[in-house]
């Protein structure tokens, strides 16, 4: 497991449970993380910057050969998407439980995977086929299709490096920052351009395929609320999503798939507009962060698929077998201050409790104490919740939400709880505008008289008591920060 | 002892008495706590009414799902608090909020910025953060050159009003 935190846990798990020993890497500062302790081997392979340990190819590659691996999972981030590790893993004699090199390839690098998918019928938002040369030619793109338009990074997903661009005055600094983050994430500055595309949602298709040539599609997951181009809250059915719609959406991602050939789970992401046409992104080639819904309506292990997929077994079922049933939402429990537009924040957790019950489903990193690094992706732990409709889902959702403490450090379960009791939410009308047009001010949450003299009354026993001071946040910075940077 | 506090969106005075029982405005309380994590949850019950209250860190306190802030103060500190007051915009510190690397420095020192405009890139979990001025004025200090690895709360920039 070439992987840490929540994502580790959950492979491992399903490892578990089809008695495959598990053997996994960790980073100094993660020597005594939940992943470590899980697994049945773990090997240190480095310092805490993620070039020096679970980007290090090299030292992953041994650990593998020295444990006796047959396969190595990379989980999602890190080298989930790196066609060169993908090479090295099966160079050494062992299963890469994912696509081949080659898929990755081509549907890794933007550009080349919006080539492929236009050329099968597959429609794609207006913009380049080619990585762009220079801040010129963006200038000179931009003016041809029109701002606003967005800046992506051609050699990577998720988000990272994206920025939108309304105005030939935004463009220079757009171009700086997403050539810098581009470089950071993955390596290469290399940069394309696209059409924004305002209001849409973001809803994406989950496929499995083997290696004999079976493709099958589970479903899709509305991801449009997001932050920064990174997805805080995903659920299935898609609420703006019908029978015709999903179908046709359905169909595209196969058609992609079979194009390139592809191997394993990966998940085809479209922007849906109100009228209902959409336009293919890209393919991510790994297990995503929010497959547990899809697990959740369809009952299926899609770790337990991918590592038979891996180990060159067919798919076990058709697509006349996939059956869905009710509703599925995931919020993604990030270490960021929602009050402060959602700046990562690392810390020391020092107590945690998290929900049970009906319907939830906990996919955590979380532990305490736990030292959250500012080195890796803020996410900490994912909350699940499924019911029989879309309306159950919500409620049990909010209760567990309600139920969860973290502390020693900000997270985003305050925006999970606005979000929930939202009157747009609840009806189903959102788009990836959402943050901003109903978080950009948010309101301190209505509390009780009963629970405002009861957080007096603990306040006041904490003062008489032990008057500690939590070290971990620094209140000036969060307030000031709250009131002025960030606006 | 009297303290005043403001939970979430509410103010309240409360008053301890020597014998151990709350007053908030004239109403005595019937208050049991129970200390369930030390130093980090109470389990509250008022007149039959059952809360739960966690702090999560500085003012951030949780009670019963919600989070909320608390500032609390003793009747001292109150007074001194009024005395006091607050200084509208003097100058701005800019500090990092968060540790990372300090990317770039988008002015110099003595320049004049406008509210909004880029003062720092921030990079940290993989995210670059541009933090920005909130008010105008004038540059007056850049107290961390680009490329250093910076703490959370460092003196990044200091903006001298206009």
């Amino acid at each position: 497991m070439a992987n840490r935190g929540e994502i580790a846990l959950r492979v491992m798990r399903t490892c578990r449970e089809l008695g495959i020993a598990t053997a996994t890497v960790y980073s100094d500062i993660d020597r005594a993380a939940p992943h470590v302790r899980a697994a049945d081997e773990a090997y240190p392979i480095g310092k805490a910057p993620p070039r020096e340990s679970y980007l290090n190819i090299e030292r992953i590659i041994a650990v593998a050969k020295r444990a006796g691996c047959d396969a190595i999972h990379p989980g999602y981030g890190f080298l989930s998407e790196n066609a060169d590790f993908a090479d090295a893993v099966v160079a050494a004699g062992i299963a890469f439980v994912g696509p081949p090199a080659a898929v990755q390839r081509t549907l890794g690098e933007k550009t080349s995977a919006r080539r492929l998918a236009a050329k099968a019928g597959v429609p794609v938002a207006e913009g380049t086929m080619q990585p762009l040369n220079d801040e010129a030619d963006a200038r000179a793109t931009a003016e041809r299709i029109g701002y606003p338009v967005l800046l992506k990074p051609a050699g990577g997903g998720g988000g990272k490096g994206m920025r939108v661009v309304r105005s030939a005055a935004e463009l220079s600094s757009a171009w700086r920052a997403s050539t810098g983050e581009a470089t950071t994430a993955f390596g290469a500055p290399a940069l394309l351009m696209e059409r924004l595309i305002q209001p849409a949602r973001h809803v994406e298709v989950q496929l499995l395929a083997d290696a004999h040539g079976a493709v099958v599609w589970l479903g899709e997951r509305d991801c449009s609320i997001q932050r920064r181009h990174q997805k805080l809250v995903e659920e299935t059915p898609g609420p703006s999503v019908d029978d015709a719609l999903r179908a046709k959406l359905g169909a595209a991602a196969v058609t992609v798939a079979s194009a390139a050939n592809y191997v394993n789970a990966g998940t085809a992401e479209f922007l849906v507009a109100p009228d209902g046409s959409f336009v293919f992104l890209e393919m991510n080639t790994r297990l995503q962060v929010e497959h547990p819904v899809t697990e959740l309506v369809t009952g299926l292990d899609l770790v337990a698929l991918q590592l038979r997929i891996a180990a060159g077994e067919r798919l076990p079922f058709g697509q006349d077998d996939i059956r869905r049933t009710g509703a599925a939402i995931e919020l993604r429990i990030t270490a960021e201050d929602p009050f402060t537009g959602f700046l990562p924040q690392g810390g020391q957790v020092d107590f945690v409790r998290e929900p049970a019950g009906p319907g939830i489903r906990m996919d955590s990193g979380l532990a305490a104490p736990l030292t959250v690094p500012t080195d890796y992706d803020p996410l900490l732990a994912k909350l699940i919740a499924w019911g029989p409709d879309r309306a159950t889902a919500i409620a049990r959702a909010r209760r567990a939400v309600r139920e969860m403490v973290v502390a020693g450090l900000p997270t985003s379960l305050p925006f999970h709880s606005f979000v929930l009791a939202e009157r747009d939410f609840a009806a189903g009308r959102y788009d990836t505008d959402y943050v901003t047009t109903h978080w950009s001010r948010p309101a301190a949450p209505e509390i009780t008289e009963g629970a405002a003299i009861a957080a007096t009354l603990a306040g006041i026993a904490r003062l008489r008591s032990r008057p500690r001071p939590i070290a971990a946040e620094a209140s000036p910075w969060s307030r000031s920060a709250r009131e002025d940077m960030l606006r | 002892m009297r303290y005043a506090a403001r939970a979430g969106d509410r103010d309240l005075v409360v008053e301890l008495t020597p014998e151990g029982r709350y007053l908030v405005g004239d109403r005595v309380l019937a208050a049991d706590l129970a200390e369930t994590v030390p130093g980090r949850a109470w389990s509250v019950v008022i007149d039959g009414g059952a809360h739960e209250v966690a702090f999560l860190g500085a003012d951030r306190v949780w009670v019963d799902g919600d989070e909320i802030r608390l500032d609390l103060a003793d009747e001292r500190a109150v007074a001194a608090g009024r005395a006091g007051g607050r200084a509208a915009h003097a100058r701005q510190e800019i500090r990092a909020p968060m540790p990372g690397l300090l990317k770039r420095v988008h002015v110099e020192e003595g320049a004049t910025v406008n509210e909004g405009d880029a003062l720092v890139t921030l990079e940290a979990m993989k995210m670059e953060n541009e933090l920005r001025a909130a008010h105008a004025g004038t540059v007056a200090q850049i107290a961390v050159a680009e490329g250093t690895k910076v703490e959370s709360g460092t003196l990044l920039i200091v903006i001298r009003p206009e």
